[in-house]
């Protein structure tokens, strides 16, 4: 557990997680000195984790923060220049583990060719589920078991980005990474996304949600503010805006980065 | 190794074939538009007329003329040549060439005299290959002509081979080549681009997120794409040694479908030769795919892997004609086994046993091999 600040005024003792419950469970989603470098550029600059399971994360940062890269060393699609990350206890990269994860990614990857049914089937199989009715109950879930053969071409953007959730959670994942699973997405529809994702979590999944827009982060349970590669600061909503001093994410976000850059500066 | 993940891209690739309905075309009508057209202009290029004129210039004009006109009489003698009297000197006969109302000029030239025999043959030297066929001719008119002077009879001469028929032609030959030099251009492409399009498509992210192995996307991949390769090659065969007649009809002429080119030897073989190559494409299409960003880059690739193997794998020239350097290059392309197995097996009538299409089938099988490699091996290359 890391507060990538330790010049800020609330100091160690307001670790987040060292406030609430210590988790029983082992974590779900644990990193340890994780470091990503392209070139000089250190995408995810040292990143410590340890995220119990059962709950809603929110990866908050501005474009270019880190957050894809770091949720592509978490499943194991990037290798780490250093460090180790952790799904459920295993080292990743692992493919047996990826049948317990779900990832959404930022692009909707699924086969435009293909029809809403053909993509699910696809993933499916992949992922080992053979259930029909799961299939189709997912797709329910996503109000698209009317349109089984429309082909994904011929989906309206959010349609698509529909598809794409299903896809990822077909398997009934354990942990389900989203990488702004949002994005492009009507207000209307964003509100039922959320509440999927609190019914995932209620029924034991771990989430771990990016997002870039902050009214989306105060229906988290925890939040992630991620700047240049570090974790800016970790806690629960309500928390974040207490350390903050303001009632605004938003404020909050650019005080704590205001106060790492300060650190930095004072560090030199 | 997951059989059902395998399956799984398998099925995915067909569907997503089924539904492109210009690819299909593609796959199937242009190859058989090509090799029609090929076959049209191989066999019907008819033996058309030399339109010739024989000029004396000789300052010994009366040695000269003698022997023009013992030219004429020589050339008059031959069914494709037509000659042309009206033109007498060399100006003209320039001119004529130029004005495309004569093929070629016999010129007797100024020096000419009975211890200088040489006569001149002008042409116009822009097509050097129809312009040397012409030249055959005269050469004929000459021995003929010496022939019949000495009361000597030529002997004809009788063409064998050991395979195939002397009747072969070009076509017989180049059959085999163009079959699967189709299969070979066609399956890179489309693995190129389909594979292209999950990398910058997002899907190849969103698969490698999955439990899928990079072994079981390239094998799944190779029987997708085998699949269509089989197709094609079944149609593309059948097209090239068939022959189906279809009798005039009206304004319309009797005409033929397909080639009905030989097949000495099984076909099912020279078909598995085709699909060992096909399975090589799909792999050199999944590597490639690496080092392009767009589709238009995966065109580039044409010139330089499949252009030179349409020239030195054997489709233009025996390989043991190209230069020394090149010889080994030629060694190396897949194509040159595929259209070496293809030849024993359609026109020699090779089978199985034979030594030569069993190295040809396991180099093929070999290269494939190395590629299937090589495409696994890159397909997890960091997007980033």
């Amino acid at each position: 557990m890391t507060l990538a600040n330790p010049s800020s005024s609330s100091g160690p003792a307001a670790t987040p997680t060292a406030s609430t419950a210590p988790p029983v469970a082992p974590p779900a989603v644990e990193a340890k000195a994780l470091r990503k470098d392209f070139g000089p550029i250190h995408a995810v600059d040292g990143i410590d984790l340890a995220l119990p399971p059962g709950r809603i994360y929110g990866l908050l940062g501005p474009n270019g923060s880190g957050k894809t890269t770091l949720i592509r060393l978490l499943t194991g699609l990037a290798s780490a220049t250093s460090g180790e990350a952790r799904v459920l206890g295993v080292a990743m990269p692992s493919r047996e583990n990826l049948a317990r994860i779900g990832y959404m990614t930022q692009a909707d990857g699924i086969y435009p060719e293909l029809s809403v049914w053909e993509n699910l089937r696809f993933f499916a199989a992949l992922y080992g589920q053979t259930d029909r009715a799961e299939m189709i109950g997912i797709l329910k879930l996503v109000e698209l078991d009317e349109r089984l053969n429309t082909p994904a071409l011929n989906l309206s953007g959010g349609m698509r980005r529909r598809l794409s959730m299903a896809c990822a959670l077909v398997h009934k994942p354990a942990v389900i990474f989203l990488d702004e699973p949002t994005v492009g997405v009507d207000p209307a529809l964003r509100v039922q996304f959320w509440e999927h994702f609190h019914r995932l979590s209620a029924d034991g999944a771990t989430l771990l949600v990016s997002s870039h827009v902050m009214d989306e982060a105060d229906r988290c349970d925890e939040l992630l503010f991620i700047r240049d590669g570090h974790v800016l600061a970790q806690g629960s909503p309500a928390e974040l805006r207490e350390r903050g001093g303001t009632d605004n994410l938003e404020a909050a976000f650019l005080k704590f980065s205001a106060q790492t850059a300060e650190g930095q500066e004072s560090a030199r | 190794m997951n059989a059902r993940r395998v399956s799984a891209v398998f099925v995915r690739i067909v569907a997503q074939f089924r539904r492109d309905k210009r690819t299909l075309a593609l796959l199937f009508v242009a190859p058989l538009a090509i090799i029609a057209l090929l076959g049209w202009v191989l066999t019907s290029s008819s033996a058309t007329n030399v339109r010739l004129a024989v000029v004396n210039e000789s300052s010994q004009q009366s040695v000269g003329q003698a022997v023009a006109t013992r030219i004429e009489a020589a050339l008059s003698g031959q069914p494709t040549v037509i000659l042309d009297r009206s033109i007498t000197d060399d100006a003209s006969a320039r001119k004529a060439l130029e004005d495309k109302t004569v093929d070629m000029v016999v010129i007797v030239p100024a020096n000419f005299d009975a211890n200088n025999r040489r006569i001149e043959i002008l042409t116009l030297g822009l097509n050097p290959t129809a312009e040397f066929s012409s030249l055959s001719v005269v050469q004929k008119a000459l021995v003929d002509e010496l022939a019949a002077q000495a009361g000597a009879v030529m002997p004809t001469i009788d063409r064998a081979t050991v395979y195939g028929s002397p009747n072969a032609t070009e076509l017989d030959t180049l059959a085999p080549v163009v079959v699967g030099f189709f299969v070979y251009f066609f399956v890179f492409i489309l693995t190129g681009i389909s594979f292209l399009r999950e990398r910058i498509g997002g899907t190849l992210e969103r698969l490698l997120a999955t439990p899928v192995s990079r072994a079981e996307i390239v094998l799944g991949y190779s029987l997708g794409f085998g699949f269509f390769a089989t197709l094609q090659i079944a149609v593309v065969l059948a097209f090239v040694i068939g022959r189906v007649s279809v009798p005039a009809l009206g304004p319309i002429p009797e005409f033929g479908i397909g080639l009905g080119v030989q097949m000495t030897g099984n076909p099912l073989i020279a078909y598995l030769l085709v699909l060992v190559l096909g399975l090589g494409a799909v792999s050199l299409g999944i590597f490639l795919s690496t080092f392009a960003r767009t589709e238009f880059q995966i065109l580039q690739f044409i010139p330089i892997v499949i252009v030179p193997q349409g020239l030195l794998g054997g489709f233009f020239w025996p390989i043991d004609q190209l230069p020394d350097l090149l010889q080994p290059v030629a060694r190396i392309l897949p194509v040159t086994y595929a259209i070496d197995g293809l030849r024993q097996v359609m026109i020699a009538g090779a089978d199985l046993s034979s030594s030569q299409v069993l190295l040809d089938l396991g180099v093929l099988a070999a290269i494939a091999a190395v590629f299937g490699v090589l495409a696994a091996a890159t397909i997890r290359r960091e997007v980033a």
